[in-house]
């Protein structure tokens, strides 16, 4: 496979789309199969030798994506991605086509076969698109502009994808929904764009079929409505989606299960669960644990450390903020402990500033004691409240410190 | 060329065509090659030397719209007033469909452009003879919005971009503060923030690359004009170390976790060490803050028989106790001579139309100093 000809390449292009192979014709459209490093195929022009093999419109996809190896095989991002986004174009079949009078794509018209081969090239789109960047900013060009071209065209095929009502189920190009926007998602992200996330979203909400896409898919899927959950302080339902990424992703991905947890921990301790030592050692993520001993402890101190020691990662994964509203929680284990030391239900305002000073929280005073205590009243951690005249919290006789994961 | 040119770009390119397969690639073709023209044609570059480009000073002449700041002074009277060459300056005008808005001699160029800013600023926006301010607003907001246009028409960047755009974000930033007051029909706080993001987040672009003179002083105004936006956070947490260290950055960034820790005691507190313009920024997220304090403190303080000084509740909101006594009776906190009742079921969020913004004379006003508006927005205050 890897040293065929040009034209042996062809013909078998030319089966696959006989046979409806859309799963080997994806192959031979992808970058990850290896015919791609094969120079025999790798043509700066190869258009007459496609049209002499393949029916149009097929042969200007197919030259298109030779050309492309072309350009990869040179380091030429830039112009690999602009073949790309001429190769993407073919597969989502839209309707369009047959207007132009494109005759081979009529009978795509109700058909979904290709879907294989869209996803393939799609990912291969993004995979350029960023490459491409890169190539551009060690020159000048603004950031992003690449991979929002490249969003906007995987927009076109998801619109084409999404109103796919006429063919039945079965044939029907919904089916390539999930996986475009799971690719759309990753650029948003990295493209730091996560409002456009939500017509989406809304789109599978809405979607008869969410439920019986692939589990790969959804897995995907669900890691990224919870990251974006977390981002917009929805806790509960972050957990909850990022719980599903983390129990169905594969469990040979441990890679992938190690990324849904970077986002996963700091949501659940947040409600009040605390990770393991085992856990975050066996996904080698050791950097939460001072961070977790200091919440559950209540030390100000030993979580201001960890936050700075490892505040590069944290600040890269995107996690540094959430892990700064740990403090709520950990002022409130503090305040317990200064409740369980005094062994009253008339706690001095006193006692709070001097453990708060203790954990060398600078510039603190009575009145931020105050404010702290009346935010965690007001939040449930504390059932109580506070006498200015006598200076004391007065906290209930039964339960004065809910439980975390009752109060969140 | 002719390799590239049978490449199909344009998604738009299949909606149309007619007949045959040939003519579509034939179109497709066409399409193509319009494109790369148009990517190869450089940027125009403005020729136009003076604030406003002459033709149009003789159009708006005609045409009656010259505005009153622009009028030659002694014309007022007269049928058709005359403009004043050295105060007329090039107005707003949106895109449209056959308008060309790229010719070289209606494009002013970026040392123009600054000259232009400059006049806006000094002439116009500090002088105290233009009254009533909001006009004077309205107007330089306009000016300042075309010569954003001419940057982008010309895609003007780096420094020469960041030296307009800062004094397009100061001027914007202490509008926001000195009309919160006004009546929505003479100021919409809704538009004046749509441009200021803007314009704000073209100005940190500008600063990606390349060392820039005020890049803290525009980073830590646009965490505290976004409090609380995680967006922004993040966004400053990123910034290289030795930006994050600058006292501007801490400070604004200390204002930012007192914010996400909810504690606003904390957050008006460090308010008062802001300068004039990081007030400026700050002060629409004052009023929520002293109301997130009144509901905090209705539910921490609610106990029987609790009372709690007045006096030492409007230090804590930054107010005198007269306008404190006030925002406790508009969200339902009793207020009894020097004492406040605070509980939990009382307390309510006034109506949306009672949420006025007012000026901040101790957080805001008094920090200015005896610091000339010019000085201000050109950032030398």
């Amino acid at each position: 496979m890897a040293h065929i000809t040009i034209n042996q390449y062809l013909q078998q292009v030319l089966e696959a789309i006989e046979n409806r192979d859309g799963s080997f014709c994806a192959e031979l459209m992808s970058f990850k199969h290896p015919h791609v490093a094969n120079p025999r195929l790798q043509l700066s022009s190869p258009e007459e030798k496609c049209q002499q093999v393949l029916e149009p419109p097929y042969d200007e996809m197919v030259a298109a994506h030779l050309r492309c190896t072309f350009a990869v095989s040179n380091h030429d991002f830039v112009e690999a991605y602009r073949c790309q986004t001429v190769v993407v174009q073919y597969p989502s079949l839209p309707t369009s086509c047959v207007i132009a009078g494109l005759s081979a794509f009529q009978a795509h018209k109700e058909e979904n076969w290709a879907l294989p081969v869209m996803f393939a090239v799609a990912l291969d789109l993004r995979v350029f698109a960023n490459n491409a960047e890169r190539q551009l900013q060690k020159g000048k060009g603004k950031q992003g502009d690449m991979l929002e071209k490249a969003a906007e065209q995987l927009m076109s095929c998801f619109r084409v994808c999404a109103s796919d009502n006429r063919a039945g189920i079965d044939d029907s190009k919904k089916w390539g929904m999930l996986f475009l926007i799971n690719q759309l998602f990753k650029i948003y992200f990295k493209i730091n764009k996560l409002h456009l996330c939500k017509p989406l979203i809304r789109a599978i909400d809405s979607s008869n079929l969410k439920d019986d896409y692939s589990m790969a898919q959804r897995v995907t899927y669900k890691y990224y409505v919870g990251r974006k959950a977390m981002f917009d302080s929805d806790f509960k339902p972050a957990e909850e989606y990022l719980s599903f990424a983390f129990h169905h992703c594969h469990r040979s991905s441990q890679r992938n299960k190690r990324l849904v947890l970077i986002y996963l921990l700091p949501v659940k301790m947040l409600l009040g669960h605390m990770p393991t030592h085992q856990l975050l050692r066996k996904y080698d993520l050791l950097q939460f644990s001072d961070v977790t001993k200091a919440v559950s402890e209540g030390n100000l101190l030993l979580l201001n450390e960890a936050l700075a020691k490892h505040e590069t990662f944290f600040i890269r994964c995107g996690i540094f903020l959430i892990l700064e509203k740990l403090k709520i929680i950990t002022y409130r284990n503090l305040f317990k402990k200064v409740y369980q030391l005094l062994k009253t239900h008339q706690l001095p305002l006193d006692a709070f500033l001097v453990s708060l000073k203790m954990m060398q929280v600078d510039e603190v005073d009575i009145d931020e004691v105050q404010c702290m205590l009346a935010n965690l009243i007001y939040m449930g951690h504390i059932k109580g409240y506070i006498s200015h005249q006598h200076q004391k919290l007065v906290v209930s006789k039964q339960n004065p410190f809910p439980s975390l994961s009752s109060v969140s | 060329m002719s390799r590239k040119a049978n490449y199909r770009i344009g998604s738009h390119s299949r909606k149309r065509g007619g007949g045959g397969q040939g003519r579509g690639r034939e179109w497709r073709q066409e399409q193509y090659e319009e494109e790369q023209n148009r990517a190869e044609e450089s940027e125009p570059r403005g020729t136009c030397m003076s604030m406003c480009p002459l033709r149009e000073v003789r159009e708006r002449e005609v045409q009656k719209l010259l505005h009153r700041f622009e009028i030659l002074p002694g014309t007022e009277g007269e049928r058709m007033p005359k403009a004043d060459p050295s105060r007329t300056v090039k107005e707003y005008s949106r895109p449209a469909a056959g308008k060309d808005s790229t010719r070289p001699s209606d494009l002013r160029p970026p040392s123009v452009l600054f000259k232009t800013v400059g006049f806006l600023i000094d002439d116009i926006a500090a002088s105290p003879s233009l009254q009533p301010w909001t006009e004077v607003y309205d107007f330089v907001f306009d000016r300042l919005r075309c010569v954003r246009q001419d940057m982008v028409i010309q895609r003007v960047s780096g420094p020469e971009a960041a030296a307009v755009l800062e004094r397009v974000v100061r001027f914007l930033l202490y509008a926001s503060y000195r009309l919160c007051e006004e009546p929505l029909r003479l100021y919409d706080p809704r538009i004046n923030d749509t441009h200021l993001q803007e314009s704000l987040s073209w100005l940190l672009d500008c600063y990606s690359t390349g060392e820039h003179r005020h890049q803290e002083e525009f980073q830590a105004l646009s965490l505290l004009y976004n409090l609380g936006s995680a967006h922004a956070l993040q966004r400053a947490l990123e910034l290289p170390e030795r930006a994050r260290a600058s006292p501007a950055v801490r400070l604004a960034l200390a204002v930012n976790r007192a914010h996400l820790e909810r504690n606003p005691v904390r957050v008006l507190r460090l308010a008062r060490r802001l300068d004039f313009l990081q007030s400026c920024a700050a002060h629409r997220h004052l009023g929520p803050c002293r109301r997130d304090l009144l509901l905090l403190y209705s539910h921490g303080h609610s106990g029987r028989n609790c009372r709690f000084p007045l006096q030492r509740l409007a230090r804590l909101l930054a107010l005198d106790a007269a306008p404190a006594a006030r925002l406790c009776r508009a969200h339902g906190v009793l207020v009894n001579g020097d004492w406040v009742v605070f509980a939990k079921a009382s307390y309510a969020e006034p109506p949306p139309g009672d949420l006025r913004s007012t000026r901040s004379p101790e957080l805001v006003d008094k920090k200015r100093g005896d610091a000339s508006l010019s000085a201000v927005i050109h950032g030398c205050a």
